[in-house]
């Protein structure tokens, strides 16, 4: 029932992200595709095909020990290159410091990635804002539905061909169509006075 | 009981806590799968908020970007635009001056102790005890009115700015808040007299949404929700940003990981806060509060007083020679001010007009002018006393010309080069992380927000199974969510 | 909103007070930014209250949609509510929902005939 202070001292770094990118390059040869360096942050694109493998080498290594995952989204570059998607995992661990990105390439053609779920718990609901936002289906989910969106919206909204307003009045959803008709029903009843 | 359940046949029932209810803070509908009292089953439903940010952030300039993080966790504003200036800075490599940085570390902790403030209001107004609310409100109300003391605004406050604050501080508000500082640690006393002990509050949070520090870790859980389990694992110290580096404080971390120590938790933070509040007022450094990079903060608004600020009296006018009668203003006017033909001169409707100077920045022949001393005269007046652009008075050209720069610098952003970055701060409520992919433009390619209060809303069905109907209530107030930053 | 219930700006002197339910109150006070997903739940809590009624808009994206003009933003909470007081800032300051609820408290007063059964 204790709660204590602690007096947490800054911790020393920890593997350099590069080396630490070189290992995965090791161990997964055929579905690194490049290593990128940006303001001190590296990042890992991968293939599709072999980010569980390389989620659970990060997860379950003891000197990598990468158990929190910060961040899981999505990102479209449409008309920028191909492959058009890309599901981003940024990893830290908080024991021993490290900081990873790992960036998987999904095509649009075949939309699919598997779930990192089974690894990370709260990966959950981070890949399903995904497929609500960008269409991306993730194999393997527990439970994959819309979640930010209402459940029988149409369309991706974050997708970069999607417009900002949202479609025409008449192509909305018809939840909202159905509320702004009731509501025109409903106006002979009410009078100002 | 066999014989109980043969005559009256239970099953489990499905109630539904709507997204208007009371105790759910904001619009979260909850679907409680219940057998008697006891809940199997909690399936959160949330997006009753979305409202785009990360898309609209898509087609805004980094600087236009910034009020939108304001309204993503309105109860702890400062904190939102730090994490945005802060990720946004190392984007562009630039670095707030030191002055800037202390000031940022003391806003971000007044609204760290803000939303303490009100998280427990509320917390314990859920439970109960509707009198902690009241008092935490009066606290509350003290640090609003410092706020509007520093920036004018007292929730949603754009106070922070990319490069460093937006004004300095001045002495009367570092006085007002030491005062602050010496009193509030015998408020903190006079909450925790009334629930600390209290046998209500102990049945009612004790052994209530336990989590263990793996369990707690794996569900990606952040912010004292997280500390409460024995994680030690803090933003401010993992990744220092800001004055957090020169300060000393300590990081509250409990031990069973129930919401009793997760509330233990945030009160300690609140004393720390404190603390880091009284050093960074007794070591503010002098000195300027913006940063000196013309390339990426905004430049600052006195050169362009003499045709901007309310008090002057001028007026815009379009010359009939010059006007081919584009149609560009008409179109560009946002008070929709100008009227013409195509191919006729336009006229600027004077009581419409108000002076924004866009028909100015995107006339192309030079036909807009401004009047000085022209405001509230008749259109043949204005005709006799205006002259061309080109030959207005020197200060008010160079006036101009600052404020067209201004103007295209706010709507078309830096140059920025291009890649991709995730920045974290320690937001009270978490770990707020910013994803920017940059394609060398002004605006942000992939604005992403990691919102704490998302992720926490995920793990409610982990909190709740097993425990009763009321236990729900407690466990939405110790996650500590917002709406508006759950949904963006 | 909170702060206006609260000690400083007291609600309670002006004879209001928050009911948790709508069968049992007299005004709705829509606050904050309405959302499609969110309009079918707002209109049916309005249903719900029984007449004399009253709504008020507070903020600027109940008013008119605010800042956000994006795909899941209603434009204003007036497309589909019948909006008797508009109190616009983002956010509202106290003092300013109590002159709303105050100008609405004078509107009630002064209506003729508005909830008669010869509508």
């Amino acid at each position: 029932m204790a709660v204590v202070l602690v007096r947490v001292s800054i911790p020393q770094k920890g593997i350099d992200p590069t080396e630490l990118a070189e290992k995965i390059k090791e161990k997964f040869p055929e579905e690194v595709v490049e290593v990128t360096n940006f303001r001190d942050q590296v990042s890992v694109i991968v293939k599709k095909n072999g980010i569980f493998q390389i989620c659970k080498f990060l997860h379950d290594d003891p000197v990598l020990n990468f158990d929190h995952l910060q961040d899981l989204c999505g990102a479209d570059y449409h008309g920028k290159k191909e492959p058009r998607f890309e599901v981003v995992y940024n990893l830290y661990s908080i024991r021993f410091h490290n900081r990873i990105r790992i960036r998987a390439q999904v095509p649009e053609n075949d939309p699919r990635i598997r779930s990192v779920t089974p690894i990370w718990a709260g990966a959950n609901w981070h890949e399903r804002e995904c497929f609500d936002m960008f269409g991306i289906v993730f194999q393997g989910h527990p439970d994959h539905r819309r979640i930010l969106m209402p459940e029988d919206w149409e369309g991706h909204p974050l997708r970069k061909d999607y417009p900002l307003k949202g479609p025409a009045l008449e192509k909305d959803w018809s939840g909202f169509t159905d509320v702004l008709k009731r509501s025109e029903e409903l106006k002979e009843f009410e009078w100002e006075g | 009981m066999e014989q109980v359940e043969k005559i009256f046949e239970t099953r489990e029932l499905n109630v539904n806590m709507g997204p208007q209810h009371p105790a759910t803070h904001g619009v979260l509908r909850l679907v409680l799968d219940i057998d008697g009292e006891t809940i199997v089953n909690v399936t959160p439903y949330v997006g009753y908020l979305h409202r785009g940010i990360e898309k609209l952030g898509e087609s805004l300039s980094y600087f236009q970007a910034l009020p939108l993080t304001d309204r993503m966790d309105y109860v702890s504003s400062m904190s939102n635009n730090i994490g945005y200036c802060v990720a946004v800075e190392k984007l562009f490599e630039i670095e707030a001056p030191e002055r800037a940085k202390f000031i940022r570390t003391i806003v971000g902790e007044m609204s760290r102790i803000s939303n303490h403030l009100l998280w427990l209001a509320t917390h314990a107004l859920d439970i109960g005890a509707m009198t902690v609310f009241l008092y935490c409100f009066r606290e509350r109300e003290w640090i609003l009115e410092l706020f509007e003391k520093i920036c004018g605004a007292r929730l949603t406050v754009t106070y922070p700015r990319i490069g460093g604050v937006r004004n300095d501080v001045s002495q009367e508000f570092l006085d007002s808040l030491y005062q602050f500082t010496e009193e509030f640690p015998s408020r903190i006393l006079e909450y925790e007299t009334l629930i600390d002990q209290n046998r209500i509050w102990l049945k009612r949070t004790i052994g209530i949404g336990v989590i263990s520090a793996e369990e707690a870790v794996n569900w990606g859980l952040t912010g004292p929700t997280l500390r409460g389990s024995g994680v030690s694992y803090d933003v401010r110290k993992h990744f220092p940003y800001d004055a957090y580096d020169k300060v000393e404080f300590e990081v509250p971390i409990g031990t069973e990981g129930d919401t009793y120590d997760r509330y233990r938790c945030r009160m300690l933070e609140m004393r720390q806060s404190n603390n880091i509040i009284r050093q960074c007022i007794e070591k503010l450094p002098p000195g300027p509060v913006m940063a000196e990079a013309p390339g990426f903060t905004l430049p600052p608004k006195d050169k362009m007083f003499l045709i901007t600020h309310p008090a002057k009296e001028h007026a815009y006018y379009l010359v009939e020679k010059a006007c081919k009668g584009c149609g560009m203003c008409l179109r560009a006017c946002p008070a929709k001010a100008i009227f013409g033909e195509k191919k006729k001169p336009h006229k600027i409707k004077q009581e419409l007009c108000t002076g924004c100077a866009t028909c100015y920045v995107t006339c192309k022949f030079k036909a807009a002018t401004i009047v000085i001393g022209g405001k509230g005269l008749a259109e043949e007046k204005l005709a006799e006393k205006a002259v061309a652009p080109d030959q207005l008075p020197e200060e008010v050209k160079k006036a101009q010309e600052y404020l067209v720069k201004h103007f295209e610098y706010i709507k078309r952003g830096p140059k920025v080069p291009q890649g991709e970055l995730y920045v974290s701060t320690e937001v009270p409520k978490g770990e707020l992380g910013f994803y920017f992919v940059s394609d060398g433009t002004g605006k942000p390619f992939r604005m992403r927000v990691r919102a704490p209060s998302f992720i926490h809303a995920g793990v409610l069905p982990r909190l709740c199974a097993g425990h009763l109907v009321a236990d729900v209530i407690a466990n939405i107030g110790t996650i500590d969510i917002v709406l508006g930053e759950c949904d963006r | 909103m909170m702060a206006v219930g609260a000690s400083h700006y007291d609600f309670d002197r002006f004879g209001i007070i928050f009911r948790g339910s709508p069968r049992q109150s007299d005004c709705l006070i829509v606050a904050g930014t309405v959302t499609k997903k969110m309009a079918p739940v707002i209109r049916r809590v309005y249903d719900q209250i029984p007449e004399p009624r009253y709504v008020v808009a507070m903020g600027s994206c109940a008013c008119t949609g605010g800042i956000f003009r994006t795909y899941s933003t209603v434009q204003g909470c007036g497309t589909f509510l019948p909006v008797d007081i508009y109190v616009p800032g983002c956010p509202p300051r106290p003092e300013t929902l109590l002159e709303g609820m105050m100008m609405l408290q004078e509107k009630i007063r002064k209506e003729q005939a508005r909830w008669s059964p010869w509508r």
